[in-house]
């Protein structure tokens, strides 16, 4: 109990600077959005014009840092994110609530199938050490998570999307052909869609998740008790399933907790790679807009998310290890 | 070895169903993977990359909706081309008249135009339209309540617009640049700046159905006043985050209509099909921006110096891969403007890349080579300069390089100082720099308005004050008054006149450096449609984000 109220205090402690600084970064910035909106567009702009914008968004506005603040608080603690600048007149939390699903889908599912696969691997390799398996996947899989992940997103669409024909490589869905709806035609033509994207970051992350696996695995496949369950002749399965992995993997499964987190962020150059539409690409659109609505509301999203899932997973590992609970 | 292999028939299972399905999927999926099924079912796809998810918002007063909407929903009262001097085709107004020394103009407003809910346009909808931008001063977007009185109904079909000065070069903005909106609608809205205009009512061609985040569909206004048109029913514009997306989408053949810039062009997409061109019209100098409160840039022969010393074919070749060609001193952008070179003011100018006589001006100006290859006065003051400039914009910064090595062989010193867009503007706004790299944003259908942007002193401001296109802080009466003059002109002759004479104030003052002329990027693809404008033909500014343009270019088009 006292630790998990511990946990708890440190969490909001780390909110509260979160958020500060959340505040403060986007006012450190140069320029400012009606610039950006000037900057943008193709059209002509006399200075009538540009007096106009800065009505528009209220930009010069004499208010202080400090009541800046507060009202910034204030508007955090009541989930009142404003109007987005760069979507105007479309409100902040409207356009995140459309992109964020594609995100959290895409990213989300994959960070799952990444860790349920890779644990699996690392377990497996770990029980059949020295192996052709466990000589061949874990290094494999450890170099390719070397590899920066957009580069592996562009040889896809190079071998199977341009060449082969074989997946499509742009938005979502067939933006031109498809609409939106709860139909087997829409999420067939999502998994189509989403399997590269998916297969990239699937390649490029799965490693962390095997080696670490194998390794808890090895070292707790040294145990007495393992050897104490062979001797007392239980299945190989069940030793390695039901006694070893089951302690090996509270390491990874904290690990998992908080990627899970990060999710949130969106993978940007993934997005940016393959045109999908989700925040990671909306963030970037807000930081080059100098979209400060948008911007805060993002990353407060991240923030939140991140620490959240921090606490989480430390509570997690209180309930499901004993060892923390008396030592912390 | 027997469990290892059960797990990995498993594994291997589960991958080949997703993959299964996912092939399947592909198959069934919808068209518009080859350009066969495009021109069957004549639906036009556009690219042109906008970095963002569309917001469904239309109004045509909010200047990052007006690209999807005015052209496609909306239209004026008249469109000029500025490709061919301002050739005028009547839209909703069909005639109009200059009067009392051009400062009324009365439009005839068409008959027989219906919005497209099945209501009739009159005069009275072009009068609420022009005085609801007065009382909401942020959707005057290019500011002609400075210079309009009043906008009056005077008669069944008549409007009559008074100025406060006379204004034929704002015809432009007036006539071209000011979409009407329908009263019934707009003047139900409590607060027409926050107006979403989801669901947008207009004159034009197409209307909106459906939106969503991703793709826009247009479908033909069966109400449009010009019978059988539009060609095409159907219109497709899919939101493009990124440029390589948008490139990808025209060198497949999946979007026939492009607005994009792709580097090595001949091979990454002319090369995949005879039926693919692709045309850039010049439009507006990329400019060097000299500080003129600069101590040694306010010396007229450092600047054209420096414009001597700048070998611009070099600049347009490297920097931009030839596909924007050398611009002049004069300011005029040819061959788009080339009926409006003074050739006097040319043959003042000389041959253009001279780093002799650059040299030569320099000397005379009191400097002299210093021991570092820099040229450096008695004063001891070295022509060292930053210039500022878009870092995102590649061709940009290669462009630059060629200049900064073009400057340093006559013994200028440069340093480029790459920022971003944003942060570039704000600079040039308030004068903080001392020499800079931006290209105008006013188009007009002569080289007037890009020059009076960059001269015209109203447009100027002081150091540390926003200016609003005249950054380097130019401030003249007497170019001033050959404005107003240009104005108040009544016959081309004249203005002719006048243009010369600002030639030659470019010339001889070089108050800004125009180095290479940027164009418009325009992909097209003859195999699915045909009426595109080119450079035989260049009856409308061509890319998809130029309005009324667009309108002209859709109205055209026919499908094959």
């Amino acid at each position: 109990m006292r630790y998990a109220l511990r946990r708890t205090g440190f969490f909001v402690f780390t909110l509260w600077a979160a958020l500060t600084l959340n505040f403060l970064l986007p006012r450190l910035m140069p320029g400012n959005p009606a610039e950006a909106m000037i900057a943008k567009f193709h059209g002509t702009l006399t200075p009538a014009a540009i007096r106009a914008l800065d009505v528009l968004f209220g930009v010069n506005t004499n208010q202080g840092l400090w009541s800046q603040y507060i009202s910034y608080l204030h508007q955090m603690a009541t989930l009142n994110f404003g109007t987005s600048l760069a979507y105007y007149p479309n409100s902040v939390s409207s356009e995140i609530g459309g992109a964020i699903w594609w995100t959290i889908g895409l990213v989300g599912l994959t960070t799952v199938l990444a860790f349920g696969l890779g644990t699996l691997l690392g377990i497996v390799s770990a029980w059949r050490r020295g192996s052709r398996l466990d000589s061949v996947v874990p290094p494999v899989f450890v170099i390719a998570s070397a590899v920066p992940y957009f580069w592996v997103a562009m040889m896809l669409i190079l071998i199977f999307g341009i060449t082969m024909h074989w997946f499509p490589y742009e938005f979502g869905y067939y933006v031109t052909t498809d609409k939106p709806g709860l139909n087997l035609t829409f999420f067939q033509d999502v998994a189509n869609h989403a399997f590269l994207p998916a297969l990239s970051l699937l390649v490029t992350t799965i490693g962390t998740w095997i080696l670490t696996m194998r390794n808890t695995m090895v070292t707790t496949l040294a145990e007495d008790y393992v050897r104490m369950a062979r001797a007392k002749g239980l299945t190989g399965r069940r030793i390695m399933f039901d006694y070893a992995a089951r302690n090996a993997i509270l390491p990874n499964l904290t690990g998992f907790a908080m990627s899970l987190g990060f999710v949130v962020s969106g993978a940007i150059l993934i997005e940016y790679v393959f045109n999908y539409p989700g925040i990671g690409n909306m963030l970037l659109y807000a930081v080059n807009s100098a979209d400060y609505p948008l911007m805060q509301a993002l990353f407060l999203l991240i923030t939140v998310a991140v620490l959240v899932s921090i606490l989480i997973a430390d509570l997690l590992t209180a309930l499901l290890d004993p060892r923390t609970r008396t030592a912390g | 070895m027997r469990r290892l292999s059960k797990f990995g028939v498993i594994i291997g299972a589960g991958l080949l169903a997703a993959g299964c399905t996912a092939g399947s999927g592909s198959s069934t999926g919808g068209s518009g993977k080859s350009t066969g099924s495009a021109s069957t079912n004549s639906v036009l796809t556009i690219s042109n990359e906008n970095g963002a998810t569309w917001t469904c918002g239309f109004s045509p007063f909010n200047s990052s909706d007006t690209l999807v909407s005015v052209g496609f929903v909306y239209e004026p009262l008249v469109y000029v081309n500025p490709l061919q001097s301002g050739a005028t085709t009547p839209m909703l107004a069909t005639a109009w008249q200059w009067s009392n020394n051009n400062k009324t103009l009365t439009f005839t407003i068409r008959n027989g135009v219906k919005w497209d809910d099945g209501q009739p346009m009159s005069a009275a909808d072009v009068v609420f339209t022009f005085n609801m931008l007065k009382k909401f001063s942020a959707l005057d977007l290019n500011g002609i309540w400075s210079y309009l009185s009043s906008v009056t109904q005077t008669g069944s079909d008549q409007v009559t617009m008074t100025f406060n000065q006379p204004a034929v070069p704002d015809f432009y903005y007036i006539a071209d640049q000011t979409p009407i909106v329908p009263q019934h609608v707009w003047s139900k809205i409590a607060n027409p700046v926050n107006y979403t205009d989801s669901n947008p009512v207009g004159s034009g061609p197409y209307t909106v159905n459906p939106c969503n985040k991703n793709d826009i569909t247009y479908t033909a206004n069966k109400y449009f006043w010009q019978p059988g048109e539009p060609h095409i029913k159907k219109v497709q514009y899919p939101a493009f985050l990124t440029n390589d997306a948008a490139n990808e989408e025209l060198a497949n053949g999946q979007a026939q209509w492009g607005a994009q810039y792709i580097p090595s062009i001949q091979s990454y997409y002319k090369a995949k099909s005879p039926n693919y061109n692709y045309w850039f019209p010049p439009t507006l100098n990329v400019t060097l921006v000299p500080n003129l409160t600069d101590p040694q840039l306010s010396n007229v022969k450092v600047r054209q110096a420096m414009s001597y010393a700048i070998d611009r074919s070099k600049v347009s070749s490297i920097g931009e891969t030839g596909y924007e060609p050398a611009a002049n001193q004069t300011g005029v952008v040819t061959p788009t403007f080339s009926q409006w070179e003074s050739g006097s003011a040319v043959s003042a100018w000389g041959t253009g890349y001279d780093p002799a006589k650059a040299k030569q001006l320099l000397e005379s100006a009191g400097y002299h080579m210093g021991s570092n290859g820099v040229m450096v006065n008695s004063a001891g003051k070295q022509l060292a300069f930053s210039v500022i400039n878009i870092g995102g914009y590649s061709d940009w910064v290669a462009s630059m390089q060629v200049i900064q090595q073009e400057l340093k062989a006559v013994g200028i010193q440069i340093t480029p100082d790459n920022l971003t867009n944003t942060s570039l503007l704000n600079d040039l706004e308030l004068g903080k720099f001392q020499l800079g790299y931006w290209e105008q944003q006013v188009f007009g259908p002569a080289p007037y308005y890009e020059l009076s942007a960059w001269l015209y002193s109203p447009n100027t401001a002081p150091i540390g004050k926003q200016a609003a296109t005249d950054f380097e802080r130019y401030s003249n009466p007497q170019t001033d008054a050959l404005f107003h003059q240009y104005a108040s002109a009544t016959s081309t002759q004249t203005q002719h006149d006048i243009m010369n004479q600002l030639e030659q104030v470019m010339v001889t003052q070089a108050p800004v450096i125009p180095v290479v002329e940027g164009v418009d990027w325009y992909q097209y693809d003859t195999g699915s449609f045909s009426g595109w404008p080119t450079a035989g033909n260049p009856y409308a500014q061509p890319p998809a984000w130029a309005y009324p343009d667009n309108e002209q270019v859709l109205l055209h088009l026919q499908a094959k």
